[in-house]
């Protein structure tokens, strides 16, 4: 009893190939029937991965809109889905696609013609953490003592997540991907990308479009960018002085990792032989093939474990389709006709005894002025905090939240709180009896700062389907 | 007479105690360090080979793991935690709510026929059927076939109504309120077990009843209260037929979130007419 399925769908749009993948999630109680009912994902079953495509481009920087489109509405057809089955998912647009030309047209073009739920995310940090759950790293970890790093290579990034015990203990991204120069059987340099440039001029290495390189300076190239990456992961060099390598990290330093997984298209190619000639190398018109196999050659000369992935070049999307969607508690206040909202910026105050209206009031204001356009719904409010909340203090902060929100912007007409306690419903009730708004207060939801929140229709009569964007297209 | 003399020697005391302590010497006795708090109980393996997992382990359950030992035994101070948590335990069981702090929720008592604590708990069938007493009461004072019957009674820990009730009954009426429930003449059950739903349903014939009571304490927690639900509930009723929530404390289950739960329960057992494992929730 209990239980129900939901089909997610997966996404990603990247740099050199596009994939899509269909999973059904198992949603069940999880709390015993004397609690008050708690439910979670209990099982995340991947039904259908389509064939992998090279990403349909205009120019080499604008996507084809129009045959993206019909490739998605092929593959719905294939599988025999119409928008109305798919009740959660993600759009990921990954690597270096996601700085090109019309990405944000594409992923809310994409958002809402792929499904009801189905969200749009991007941002290398989230990618490299899709990537480790997709790729198995991240179950790995649960059995393991060991910190694991899942080094995810595409196109053109490689995302790299470090977990420990399943949980996420840092994201770095480096600027090495397969296709960060694209060459001919000949050796002839046919695109350089422009965010190797800056290493490349850094390690004096002489790359432009025209010239003809060797297979010998081609592996001296690659098997530079495979030592610098792993320098950094082995902590033998420091983050900061490779600048030019890194693209985004969470640290200014790692923790020390034991073992490694290599997943992605690159993470692929790793298990096939390693290229011997020129003509293999190019095989795909870029370095992609030599890169898998000096990386392979070059994590031999340290101390790491190599694990062997279960997904490679799948694991983003597979990622992407299972993970990120997540579950509000079974006892919220929500008005099921408001939903579902997309895009909801949030702004953040904790819970607390001594100053919380001051707090609210100062939140309220740097919400005011940042998120304008929205009269109805300015933005949603986070709760944070431990506190244990009594009555009188559900009624006095419900009341200030009310106050705030009627001063500062009087042309609201909706409430959004999520709270990370589980309190949802009593507040929502206390707002209700106290403010005249339409009140969506949800809880047990982990949210910071400037995320941007999505809250889907009800898949039980109080159980939302939430996805948290901490990296989102403005 | 005595009582007036044994007041003035106690002030008399109390001054020569105030005069031979200023003021600024009477902290507070936290900050003396006289009171343990959670923190001072604690005690953990001093070198864990897996300290991450140990960690991972020890949040997962409120329960005494990864305490250490000397030899083969616990540690003194783990002993002493067990012994303080299971005499706060027995002092649940045998405390009284006291008249008060009823009438600040406009709760009226009644017994049941459990004379007093030692019958109460050598003889649950007493503590599942009211006094005639108090069947005249509640038949005078009490709302009759109401919705909603909301009773709070004691059963085995007196301390976990006075530490949620404040909590739980206020959400509990809001959520009445917004579920357009009405709601009887509330009461209070001293020496009451769950079953005496069954007798107060007979009385009063609710369409749903909702019970507030204390839960038999343990080594974790001697305030917990749960929240049993039945629709008519009567003479015959069986486990089966009703509902709870359990573990409803500061700890456990957070009092105003059960409260405002409760009443979407009662709420799907109308629209279903029906309770315990025949209510789908």
């Amino acid at each position: 009893m209990s239980t129900v399925v939901i089909k997610s769908v997966g996404i990603d749009i990247g740099t050199s190939t596009s994939k899509f993948m269909m999973s059904e999630l198992t949603l069940g109680r999880v709390s015993s029937h004397f609690s008050l009912p708690q439910f979670d994902i209990i099982e995340r079953k991947v039904t259908y991965v389509s064939e992998i495509i090279a990403t349909p481009l205009k120019n080499e920087e604008e996507i084809d809109l129009p045959s993206l489109v019909s490739w998605l509405e092929k593959e719905y057809q294939q599988v025999g889905l119409t928008l109305s089955d798919i009740k959660s998912g993600a759009v990921i647009i990954t690597g270096e696609t996601a700085i090109k030309k019309n990405a944000d047209a594409l992923i809310h073009y994409l958002a809402e013609r792929s499904g009801d739920f189905v969200v749009a995310i991007a941002g290398a940090s989230l990618e490299a953490v899709l990537a480790g759950k997709g790729s198995g790293a991240a179950r790995h970890s649960q059995s393991s003592r060991a910190a694991i790093a899942n080094i995810d290579i595409g196109g053109g990034t490689a995302n790299v997540v470090v977990f420990q015990q399943g949980k996420v203990l840092e994201t770095i991204t480096f600027h090495v991907g397969g296709r960060l120069i694209e060459i001919n059987s000949l050796g002839e340099v046919l695109r350089v990308s422009p965010s190797l440039k800056p290493w490349l001029c850094f390690k004096k290495f002489r790359v432009e479009k025209g010239m003809r390189l060797s297979l010998t300076e081609l592996i001296e190239i690659t098997s530079g960018l495979c030592g610098d990456l792993l320098d950094v992961l082995a902590g033998e060099k420091t983050i900061s002085s490779l600048e030019n390598l890194v693209h985004s990290t969470s640290c200014q330093g790692l923790p020390r990792i034991q073992e490694v997984m290599v997943s992605g298209g690159v993470g692929r190619l790793a298990l096939e032989a390693p290229p011997a000639t020129l003509a293999d190398v190019a095989k795909f018109n870029d370095i992609g093939p030599l890169l898998a196999s000096e990386l392979m050659k070059a994590v031999k000369r340290y101390h790491f474990n190599v694990v062997e992935a279960a997904q490679t070049s799948s694991a983003t999307v597979i990622g992407a389709g299972t993970q990120t969607t997540k579950l509000s508690g079974a006892t919220i206040s929500i008005q099921p006709e408001l939903l579902p909202l997309r895009n909801i910026p949030v702004v953040k105050a904790a819970l607390s005894e001594m100053d919380f209206e001051q707090q609210m009031e100062q939140a309220f204001l740097k919400g005011k002025e940042w998120f304008v356009g929205n009269d109805r719904l300015p933005f949603a409010i986070g709760l944070g905090g431990t506190l244990y909340l009594s009555y009188l203090m559900l009624k006095e902060i419900a009341g200030s939240i009310g106050n705030l929100y009627a001063k500062y912007f009087p042309s609201a007409e909706v409430l959004a709180v999520v709270c990370e306690n589980d309190m949802a419903k009593a507040l929502g009730q206390a707002l209700r009896l106290q403010t005249k708004f339409q009140v969506i207060c949800i809880d047990q939801i982990g949210i910071e700062h400037g995320d941007y929140i999505d809250i889907g229709a009800p898949l039980k009569d109080e159980l939302v389907p939430v996805v948290v964007k901490t990296l989102a297209f403005s | 007479m005595k009582e007036k003399q044994i007041e003035l020697i106690v002030q008399k005391v109390m001054e020569q105690l105030q005069a031979k302590f200023p003021t600024e010497n009477r902290a507070d006795p936290i900050d003396k360090g006289l009171i343990f708090t959670e923190k001072d109980w604690e005690t953990s393996i001093p070198k864990p080979a897996f300290q991450e997992g140990v960690a991972d382990l020890i949040t997962s359950t409120p329960a005494r793991i990864g305490v250490w030992r000397t030899g083969t035994r616990p540690l003194t101070k783990t002993m002493l935690k067990l012994q303080f948590d299971h005499a706060a335990a027995i002092d649940a069981v045998g405390g009284e709510v006291l008249e008060n702090y009823l009438e600040e929720f406009a709760l009226f008592t009644v017994e049941t026929c459990y004379e007093n604590k030692e019958v109460y708990l050598k003889r649950p069938d007493k503590g599942r059927v009211l006094t005639d007493a108090a069947v005249q009461t509640i038949t005078e004072r009490c709302h009759n076939r109401p919705q909603v019957q909301i009773v709070v009674s004691d059963g085995l820990s007196a301390c976990a109504v006075e530490t949620n009730l404040k909590d739980v009954y206020p959400a509990l009426l809001d959520s009445l309120q917004l579920n357009n429930l009405t709601c009887g003449t509330p009461f209070f059950v001293k020496g009451g077990r769950v079953a005496c739903m069954d007798h107060i349903g007979e009385i009063l014939e609710p369409e749903v009843l909702v019970l507030l009571i204390g839960e038999r304490p343990g080594l974790v927690s001697a305030s917990s209260m749960s929240a049993y639900m039945c629709y008519r509930p009567r003479k015959g009723i069986v486990e089966s037929d009703r509902n709870v929530i359990s573990n409803i404390h500061p700890l456990g289950t957070p009092p105003v979130e059960a409260g405002a739960h409760i009443g979407t329960v009662l709420q799907k057992m109308l629209e279903q007419k029906a309770s315990g494992v025949k209510l789908e929730l």
